[in-house]
């Protein structure tokens, strides 16, 4: 016999995801996926900017790997929390991964939680988690082309963040390029140029930030 | 390779299906994927075979048909059909939408065999591990 069934397979991810934006609005906070490739410097960011935040802004981190405490050990001094959640053999965090890190957290104690996801430009793409903004870090050395390559990362983009520019000059970097294929892919996330080793552009980051508060998605 | 747990999400809707109509087993899965969901069919495929393992989906045919994408322009409002890598809008030239189609994984429909013997379009003399490997031998003489 033949069931027509018409569902969305991803109804349970979908819903836990909603479930995960509607724990943190009710305590007020807002939550941001930062997306990219390894080594693209999401943790450095983080590391270097939070500290930066105007007094008395608390912030916290979920930060996703394979494996490993490393990245949480290195956020240490730069959250008031930061919990690990490793993910195996998981190419992405799923919204029932962050529902167990909001456990672990005291979310009435957060202002802006960071959630670091799986360094890898495809899985991550294709699942909401919940949070209110997200962000994809493009860096310098991994080449002006990857935004037609990779274009759902960068389609789904709240703001992009090219990081590594203080290498663009040794590396022949064609900016052009890739605002070129971000006009066709989207047009509206503002693109933001920094670097985590000089610092120039963390100010620009960290007003975009400051302005996404309080932030509910439409 | 999110692959499998998008096939996780396929089994437990395609369990729920089946067992809402009583089947004693599942010949075969239509699943719609959008193209937004960045998913490689004969990788879903695979994970479909290793996560039905044991259920009374083990063995059942996959068949995964991808579509196209439907956007709406935020600025102007006008409907266009985009492509993954272009979503600039024919009316106003911006690449600011809203994506109506092509974000989603559709479970479109489940034949499977209840004990009224109503044996839908299957073939009905093998068990599921013999048809299952009969397609992977299948598969394998194809490549």
């Amino acid at each position: 016999m033949k069931i027509n069934v018409v569902k969305s397979v991803l109804d349970a991810s979908d819903a836990m995801a909603n479930v995960n934006r509607r724990r943190m609005d009710s305590v007020g906070l807002t939550c941001i996926n930062i997306l990219s490739a390894p080594g693209s410097g999401k943790t450095t960011l983080l590391q270097k900017s939070l500290p930066m935040l105007p007094a008395g802004v608390r912030t916290a981190v979920l930060v996703g790997d394979l494996q490993t405490t490393r990245d949480a050990e290195r956020l240490e001094h730069s959250a008031a929390q930061v919990v690990q959640i490793n993910t195996g053999n998981g190419c992405h965090l799923s919204p029932s991964q962050i529902e167990q890190g909001l456990n672990a957290l005291d979310l009435a104690a957060i202002d802006y939680l960071f959630i670091e996801n799986v360094g890898n430009m495809v899985c991550p793409a294709a699942f909401d988690l919940g949070e209110h903004r997200r962000v994809v870090l493009l860096s310098v050395p991994e080449g002006d082309d990857k935004v037609a390559k990779y274009p759902t990362l960068f389609q789904k983009a709240d703001v992009i963040l090219l990081t590594k520019i203080d290498l663009a000059e040794l590396l022949e970097y064609n900016f052009d390029r890739v605002y070129d294929d971000l006009s066709r892919i989207n047009s509206a996330a503002p693109v933001i140029r920094l670097s985590n080793r000089t610092g120039e552009g963390l100010n620009a980051w960290l007003n975009w930030l400051i302005a996404q508060r309080p932030a509910k998605r439409p | 390779m999110h692959e499998m747990s998008i096939a996780e999400g396929v089994l437990s809707a395609v369990l729920d299906a089946a067992d809402g109509c009583g089947a004693r087993r599942v010949d075969r899965v239509e699943l719609i994927v959008g193209q937004m969901r960045l998913v490689v069919p004969e990788a879903l495929v695979m994970a479909w075979q290793v996560i039905s393992e044991g259920t009374i989906a083990a063995g059942a045919e996959l068949a995964v048909t991808e579509t196209p994408m439907e956007a709406q322009c935020r600025r102007c409002g006008r409907k266009f059909a985009p492509r993954i890598d272009n979503y600039l809008c024919p009316g106003c030239g911006q690449a600011d939408v809203d994506i109506l189609a092509g974000d989603d994984i559709i479970l479109k429909s489940v034949i499977c065999e209840t004990d009224g013997g109503d044996a839908g379009e299957s073939k009905e003399d093998l068990n599921a591990d013999q048809r299952s490997l009969r397609e992977n031998t299948d598969d394998a003489e194809k490549e």
